[in-house]
């Protein structure tokens, strides 16, 4: 990782370059904010991760959360005892958290609190794409929406304050595009953190049983009242480009404002365009007189048609002779995936029927051309990942007999061939319950495949529910001792916090003893022919078993060996290859290729994780993986 | 300058994100407006990796249109293919000649195609093409590792880049750990004087 002590420089005016997301924890040193909490997640983690990196340098008190709902119990706690915070998830993190942001909106906050959402637009790392403005309009919380790392920063700082003057907490949702694009950010002053706070007591205010919520409604839309106030006067709600033209009118926000004032330039559009960075509540004021200004309106958005619904709830009651384009009635744009310049650009053509400069279609004819027949190259599981020998061990046992649910986290490449291990996963958690439905409707052997993270994270109440209700699955923990997939965060099971102090380990197969499972074992999944004897043994069982497959993730284990100077030697295949190809067919391990015809180790990939030798059935692979 | 678009394209561990980030944080260095678009996580493990850096004051997308790139930097010959979308006859192709092939083909059993046929292919889009032999130089500098700053030299090599190469070599100090800095100085030079040869012959 960059050197992220730029982070700490209090030296305001400095123009840096920095990805959306540390501008945010930039942001977050700013505006005093003394407690962090996250559950990491792609695009959010390296909100947190840096601060996480620079906290020893600072007064602040960061965590990694269990999960995304504990993490906003963490903040709000210390938000209600006199101390800013902020709590940093990916969108589906919203969906585990809401229950408790949905009431917390009620008994409100006395300090600083923002929620950041990254949404994922196009998925590019997410089971899906769900808009969460919408949150915003559920809960009546005020949301701010940057469009780059400069916004994104300075939005963290006002979220801040406008949450401390409504009480309230503040969504502050990015997309991918702003979280994990780079652009200079110009540094205001730090602030320190206030870190202790009081806690006053006042039952009605806080302890949101029937008789206290309703009035706490009440007060809710009242805020709500007073944010729409702010959100008319809004330095981030504003017509960005005044042009005399009355004709067409563009407004836009976050990552699609962007596109959107480029494909006007690219049209040669004289449009005017109106801003929105607080988009709940929306300013009616400011949308009123701009609808009034201009004959036709287009909403540039990405997903769904947030802003639409609502401009044109206050367009029929101002400016009922206003046309409004958008997608919710013919799509300009398209409701599904990412916007581009390009889309956007095309979307405003057929509004008004300007031609676009470029030729995107005989582009793309020409690149379909040189296009064919190009190998694919999808994310796969590393060469070495102690998943792959797993999978391997459950393939070799179960076969297609087994229904695998599987769950979020790397193990979930295990689809793809030649593994082919992984037939349902919606969301952090899930593999556990979907397994017992599973094996409840069909009899047949269910093997719910979850990461350690992700058991801590969502997996125990689901292990529990088999144990009570007499469910026939085979739980199977990969368990590589980190948060993998979203950046080798620490978790309950490392013993380690993110403020890099020790903490109580907790191992998995002691807390699903506890849940209590009788059968429970851990094993090397690298000792192939153990592993195979557990899992026939747990498909034995009666009941629940759980099999903690452990072994370190490969890109921990191989740099540390590296950091220590322990130079890794590749394995090497002998003349007693006979080329059957079993290892290519069985792994699909990245460091095994072939090449003209034949079967060759690349050694710079190899790891020696020396699962081609033990699979190989002419032995003819060697190597050691001794350290 | 109204705006510079360069698309670079490869393989996760290839150390293109932080080429990407080098170059941009360079520009900013050089006073300029700047985004670079990263994309990490699920889209990352062992796949393909694309990032794209845009310099020019009214910039504000992350993301290169089709056929505006003015340099197309491809670490790996098939995903420089992948990306000729945003060539055209005015980008710049300065493809390394590290082959990398994906699972897909020894699943199959195909063939990787040769570097002539990969060139045929990127000459339908554009005669600007110069091959870099990032493997060697980077192993010349002291490591195969250092193959992104060959890269990154070579595109300072090039003369079109509007980012000074001094301060490009001076971020490039800051950002890679330590005891690298050496190696990937010198990756650079070569990567830097490789091109600018590569130029003169033309």
């Amino acid at each position: 990782m960059p050197d992220l002590s730029i982070l700490l420089h209090d030296n305001p005016g400095k123009r840096v370059l920095l990805l959306g997301n540390e501008a945010i924890a930039r942001g977050i040193l700013e505006s005093g904010i003394g407690v962090v909490t996250t559950y990491p997640g792609t695009p959010a983690s390296e909100i947190t991760d840096s601060i996480s990196e620079i906290v020893s340098k600072t007064d602040l008190f960061m965590e990694y959360s269990i999960n995304e709902i504990v993490a906003v119990e963490v903040a709000a706690g210390a938000a209600n005892s006199g101390v800013r915070a902020l709590t940093a998830m990916k969108h589906v993190g919203l969906n585990v958290a809401a229950d408790m942001v949905m009431t917390l909106a009620y008994a409100g906050v006395r300090s600083g609190y923002l929620i950041v959402t990254a949404d994922d637009p196009e998925c590019y790392s997410s089971q899906n794409e769900q808009d969460n403005r919408f949150y915003a309009l559920l809960s009546n919380l005020p949301c701010l929406e940057p469009s780059d790392p400069q916004e994104a920063k300075d939005m963290t700082a006002s979220g801040i304050e406008i949450s401390e003057r409504l009480e309230l907490p503040v969504l502050l949702r990015t997309t991918t595009r702003v979280s994990h694009t780079r652009g200079p950010v110009v540094y205001a002053r730090l602030k320190k953190p206030k870190m202790k706070g009081e806690f006053v007591r006042d039952v009605r205010r806080l302890v949101m049983v029937p008789a206290n919520s309703r009035p706490k409604h009440d007060v809710l839309l009242r805020r709500v009242e007073e944010a729409k106030r702010i959100s008319n006067t809004s330095p981030y709600n504003r017509v960005v480009r005044h042009r005399k033209n009355r004709e067409l009118g563009i407004v836009s926000s976050g990552s699609a404002y962007n596109y959107a004032v480029e494909a006007a330039d690219l049209l040669g559009l004289g449009a005017s365009v109106l801003k929105l960075g607080m988009t709940h509540p929306l300013p009616q004021t400011v949308i009123k007189e701009f609808l009034t200004r201009h004959k036709k309106i287009v909403i540039v958005e990405e997903l769904e048609p947030y802003l639409e619904m609502q401009i044109k709830a206050v367009a029929k009651d101002f400016a009922p002779d206003v046309e409004v384009y958008g997608k919710m009635n013919e799509q300009y744009f398209p409701l599904a995936g990412e916007l581009s310049t390009r889309l956007v650009a095309t979307g405003l053509g057929r509004i008004t029927g300007k031609r676009l400069p470029i030729d995107f279609g005989k582009i793309d004819e020409k690149y379909a051309e040189v296009a064919r027949d190009l190998p694919s190259r999808p994310p796969i599981l590393c060469a070495g990942c102690p998943h792959r020998a797993s999978f391997y061990v459950m393939r070799k046992v179960a076969g297609d007999e087994a229904i695998y649910s599987t769950d979020i986290g790397c193990y979930a490449l295990g689809i793809a061939p030649p593994l082919h291990i992984g037939d349902m996963m919606t969301c952090m958690g899930a593999s556990v319950g979907t397994a017992e439905g599973m094996a409840q409707a069909t009899g047949k052997v269910a093997i719910a495949i979850i990461g350690d993270s992700t058991f801590f994270h969502a997996g125990i109440p689901g292990l529990i529910n088999a144990v009570y209700n007499n469910h026939r699955i085979v739980v199977a923990v990969l368990d590589n001792l980190t948060t993998a997939m979203t950046g080798h965060q620490p978790h309950p099971g490392t013993g380690i916090t993110g403020m890099h102090m020790l903490s109580e380990r907790i191992l998995i197969e002691r807390v699903a003893q506890g849940c209590g499972v009788n059968y429970v074992k851990v094993i090397n999944p690298f000792k192939v022919k153990e592993a195979t004897a557990v899992l026939r043994e747990a498909l034995q069982q009666l009941g629940v078993s759980v099999v903690v497959f452990r072994a370190p993730c490969v890109l921990e284990s191989v740099g540390e060996k590296r950091r220590k100077g322990i130079t890794v030697g590749a394995y090497k295949i002998t003349d007693k290859c006979t080329n059957c190809m079993a290892c290519i067919k069985m792994l699909g391990c990245p460091a095994v290729i072939v090449e003209e015809g034949k079967v060759r180790i690349a050694e710079t990939l190899c790891s020696a994780c020396g699962l081609c030798a033990s699979v190989c059935p002419y032995h003819a692979i060697e190597g050691s993986c001794e350290e | 300058m109204n705006e510079f678009n360069i698309v670079l394209a490869g393989i996760g561990g290839q150390g293109i994100l932080l080429a990407a980030e080098i170059v941009g944080a360079a520009a900013v260095r050089d006073g300029l407006n700047v985004r670079v678009s990263e994309i990490h996580g699920m889209a990352q493990r062992g796949g393909a990796v694309v990032s794209n850096v845009r310099l020019g004051e009214k910039v504000l997308s992350p993301t290169v249109l089709e056929g505006q790139a003015d340099v197309l930097l491809g670490f790996e010959p098939l995903e420089t293919i992948r990306n000729l979308g945003c060539a055209s006859r005015r980008t710049l192709v300065l493809m390394s000649d590290e082959r990398v092939p994906p699972a897909e083909l020894a699943l199959r059993g195909i063939k990787y195609p040769s570097l002539k046929e990969v060139i045929d292919r990127i000459k339908s889009f554009t005669e600007d093409v110069v091959v870099v032999e990032a493997r060697r130089l980077a192993e010349e500098a002291g490591s195969s590792l250092a193959q992104n700053s060959v890269m990154i030299g070579a595109l300072a090599g090039t003369g079109r880049l509007p980012v000074k190469a001094r301060i490009l070599i001076e971020v490039l100090k800051e950002l890679v750990p330590e005891k690298h800095v050496s190696t990937n100085v010198k990756a650079f030079k070569l990567g830097y004087d490789s091109v600018r040869k590569a130029y003169k012959e033309v």
